[in-house]
């Protein structure tokens, strides 16, 4: 079958029903003329809903699948896929080639030559509805402990979210009288990824690349990287701020013997939280969302992909940035627990861990919306702690 | 009383925000004749729109939590008459359709579409889109609009929100030709009046006791004025956040600001595109007729105006934008002089609490008490004894 052969409504049914059966048939491959008219029948979805279906059935017939209610629980995830709003300011749901058409509207296409972004304003949408279902997960608090040392955190948001909450789950909360300021530092580069990575897990922000021009292009640093006003904020004065550029220390610098290592989300998961932000946002309250947000910080699944790093173009801006920071770091003379440094940029070759990308890859991102989808695991097994 | 819905949904650029002001503004005259527009905020329908449609709108989507699902509700409760408008419903897609449809339950629904000619709606719409943060040159937006392909964003919205016959498709298919109402905008040159009879005529306002006074109104700029917010985009929008943009930009400069020079060439299209949006309405209208829905107006509105003088916002010259460019710079110091009294207000309000601060710890005994305290945070059983002694006293702080 050809996309310019014009085929009878029957036939769109007759695919709709297979692929809410399972089936993996691309629309192109699918010659059953089918048997019915389908004018009693409601409206099409777009090719993204149905060309999604398809590689969630794909997805599913290569994993191992509990039986049981196995046939009503795909059936379920079928409608909902195909009552899936694509969300945001793309293309009007897509018609299907070779459907009979009034000639207005968005021109038909093969559902197979949807982008990995039309689909993913699907998948986000179906990923935000079962996180808002989910709800957030508990939050670890005990008892204050009262000999605690006072500290507010500011610095690299991944580590101080991290950090942040774990103290909370061991009696030791954030604030109190007088606390010491501890400025979490560290390469620049790394800061301004962890910084929009955490965003993308909290209210959303733009895309990486969009983000980081915003501030290249205004010369400024985002509120949270720019360490001296952050420690100025929250009115530090010099005996009672630390600067820690040194991650191992930082542990003694707030009481405590030993901090987690913060877990440092992949491109892919950032981008699709990102996404999925973006639908929380018009579907809970904005108090409810940072909690939800975490929620799924917490249990998206690994991928293996490295987080977003800072690309080449950037270097000079960034590198000239951390000196000026460091500059206005030392003339204040806040005592710093390792290196100012430190917060120089690093080059590639000293990266730990997988080299990530400094483009985000639609298709990595939505692989792993549709693993999410398939695989309910995430959602219901216990809170995870990282 | 039978229970009605007028739903409007469209098109952008027709007259819908000063038809949502009116009935906003005289909801409780519309009430006392059992017609009901359910809004708590201008915005409400627009809110509810965004909610439908899961459609993020530069943070404003997060006030629009549950809009539809309550306006709905309010449709449904209402014994006579509801009126829903917003002009971005016209984007909804066949499934959003279905829904929002289901979900106004058994009132016999009317659908209501204004739409203006295309040689009138293109320059518009491109100036709408610079007026939302876009740079895009006015000769790239009709080739992009003209991609049959419609693969751009730009392109995408515009088809989606413009074509009349398609979003009447979407929206009226499932409704009888007489219960879907398409009100044409008059020609240019018509009576002023003339489009809100036809807005009065359709959604029975007709003999009501409404204030009609315009006090809200999305106005149009002219050719060189629109040129410079755009070339002023190309240096802001990737620096500038949409929640500044709004009021900065938006606001000050293009509806306060530069829309005021009335005297400015309008913009209109060029002679080949010109025909070509003619030829185009030619073909809706013809398709419209057979359709056979209630016309308010004529479908002949729809086929635009004959070619005039076209002014190239594109080749606009550095003489021509220095008058609005100096407009936009006095505009934006006299906004600045603003801000900067609300900060120097807040300053002022701030050093008087903290004087009051300052007194009230000027006590000796307040400084040998805060002597003891800071000798006691100093040590973790010192911080232990204080934390006690909070709590037996009951504080925190």
């Amino acid at each position: 079958m050809t996309a310019g052969a014009t085929r009878p409504a029957g036939s769109v049914h007759g695919w709709v029903d297979h692929l809410r059966a399972g089936g993996t048939t691309p629309w192109l491959e699918w010659t059953d003329p089918g048997a019915t008219d389908g004018s009693a029948r409601g409206a099409v979805p777009g090719a993204q809903q149905l060309e999604l279906l398809r590689r969630i059935n794909l997805a599913r017939e290569s994993s191992a699948q509990p039986r049981g209610d196995h046939d009503r629980e795909r059936t379920r995830l079928a409608d909902r896929v195909l009552a899936a709003p694509a969300a945001g300011r793309g293309k009007a749901d897509l018609p299907l080639a070779g459907t009979a058409s009034t000639g207005f509207g968005a021109r038909p296409v093969d559902p197979a030559t949807v982008s990995p972004h039309e689909l993913l304003r699907v998948a986000s949408t179906l990923l935000a509805d079962d996180l808002v279902a989910l709800g957030p997960d508990p939050v670890r608090r005990s008892v204050a402990r009262p000999w605690r040392r006072r500290f507010r955190l500011v610095g690299d948001p991944l580590v101080v979210a991290a950090v942040r909450e774990h103290l909370l789950g061991r009696g030791r909360p954030e604030g109190g009288p007088r606390p010491f300021v501890v400025a979490v530092g560290g390469p620049l580069d790394d800061l301004l990824a962890h910084t929009w990575t955490q965003r993308c897990f909290e209210h959303g922000s733009r895309p990486w690349h969009d983000w980081l021009r915003f501030w290249r292009e205004r010369d400024q640093l985002p509120a949270r990287v720019d360490l001296d006003d952050s420690v100025r904020r929250w009115g530090g004065r010099r005996p009672f701020v630390r600067v820690v550029t040194d991650l191992d220390q930082l542990a003694g610098h707030l009481g405590v013997r030993r901090l987690p290592r913060a877990r440092v989300p992949g491109a892919d998961q950032a981008e699709l939280a990102r996404r999925v932000s973006a639908v929380v946002g018009i579907r809970v309250p904005v108090v409810e969302r940072p909690a939800l947000m975490r929620t799924l910080q917490r249990r998206m699944p690994d991928s293996g992909v490295g987080p977003v790093v800072v690309p080449a173009a950037e270097h000079e801006w960034v590198a000239s940035s951390a000196e000026r920071m460091a500059r206005r770091l030392t003339r204040a003379g806040y005592p710093v627990v390792g290196d100012l440094a430190d917060l120089a940029p690093r080059a590639a070759a000293d990266r730990p861990g997988p080299a990530g990308p400094a483009r985000v890859d639609g298709q990595q991102v939505l692989d792993l919306a549709i693993r999410m989808i398939v695989d309910p695991g995430w959602r219901t097994e216990r809170s995870v702690e990282r | 009383m039978s229970r009605r819905v007028l739903l409007h949904v469209g098109c952008p650029k027709t007259g819908t925000s000063y038809l949502q002001d009116v009935l906003f503004r005289n909801q409780p005259v519309l009430r006392e004749h059992d017609i009901l527009y359910p809004a708590d905020r201008f915005d409400a329908h627009f809110l509810a729109a965004l909610d439908l449609m899961t459609l993020p709108w530069g943070g404003i989507e997060t006030e629009a939590v549950g809009a539809w699902d309550r306006l709905a509700a309010e449709v449904r409760e209402w014994h006579g008459t509801s009126i829903v408008s917003h002009e971005i419903f016209a984007r909804a897609t066949p499934t959003q359709v279905e829904r929002a449809l289901a979900s106004l339950g058994d009132a016999e629904v009317h659908l209501v579409l204004s739409a203006r000619d295309l040689v009138r709606q293109i320059p518009a719409e491109w100036q709408e889109n610079v007026k939302h943060r876009s740079h895009i040159t006015y000769a790239r937006f009709l080739d992009t609009i003209r991609d049959p392909g419609r693969e751009s964003r730009i392109g995408s919205w515009f088809w989606a929100v413009q074509e009349i016959p398609d979003i009447l498709e979407r929206w009226g298919s499932s409704l009888p030709p007489e219960r879907v109402h398409l009100v044409t905008l008059p020609p240019p040159g018509a009576d002023r009046g003339e489009l809100w009879r036809r807005f009065s005529r359709t959604f029975g306002l007709d003999d009501l006791p409404l204030d009609l006074t315009a006090e809200r109104e999305n106005p149009s700029l002219g050719v060189p004025e629109t040129s410079l917010l755009r070339t002023i985009n190309e240096r802001v929008t990737s620096i500038i956040a949409p929640p500044d943009y709004r009021p900065l930009v938006r606001e000050t400069l293009a509806h306060q600001t530069l829309s005021r020079s009335v005297a400015s060439a309008r913009l209109g299209l060029a002679p080949e595109d010109h025909a070509w949006a003619r030829g185009l309405s030619e073909r809706w209208i013809g398709v419209l007729a057979e359709r056979g829905y209630d016309v308010v107006g004529s479908l002949d509105d729809l086929l635009g105006p004959e070619a005039g003088t076209f002014a190239d916002p594109d080749s606009a010259t550095a003489d021509q934008l220095l008058p609005p460019a100096l407009d936009a710079i006095s505009a934006l110091l006299v906004e600045g002089a603003r801000l900067r009294a609300v900060e120097e207000r807040l300053h002022d309000e701030l050093r008087e609490v903290r004087e009051e601060l300052d007194r009230a710890r000027a006590t000796t005994v307040y400084r040998a008490r805060r002597k003891v305290v800071t000798t006691l945070e100093g040590s973790p059983a010192g911080r232990g004894s204080l934390d006690a002694y909070r709590r037996l006293r009951g504080r925190k702080g």
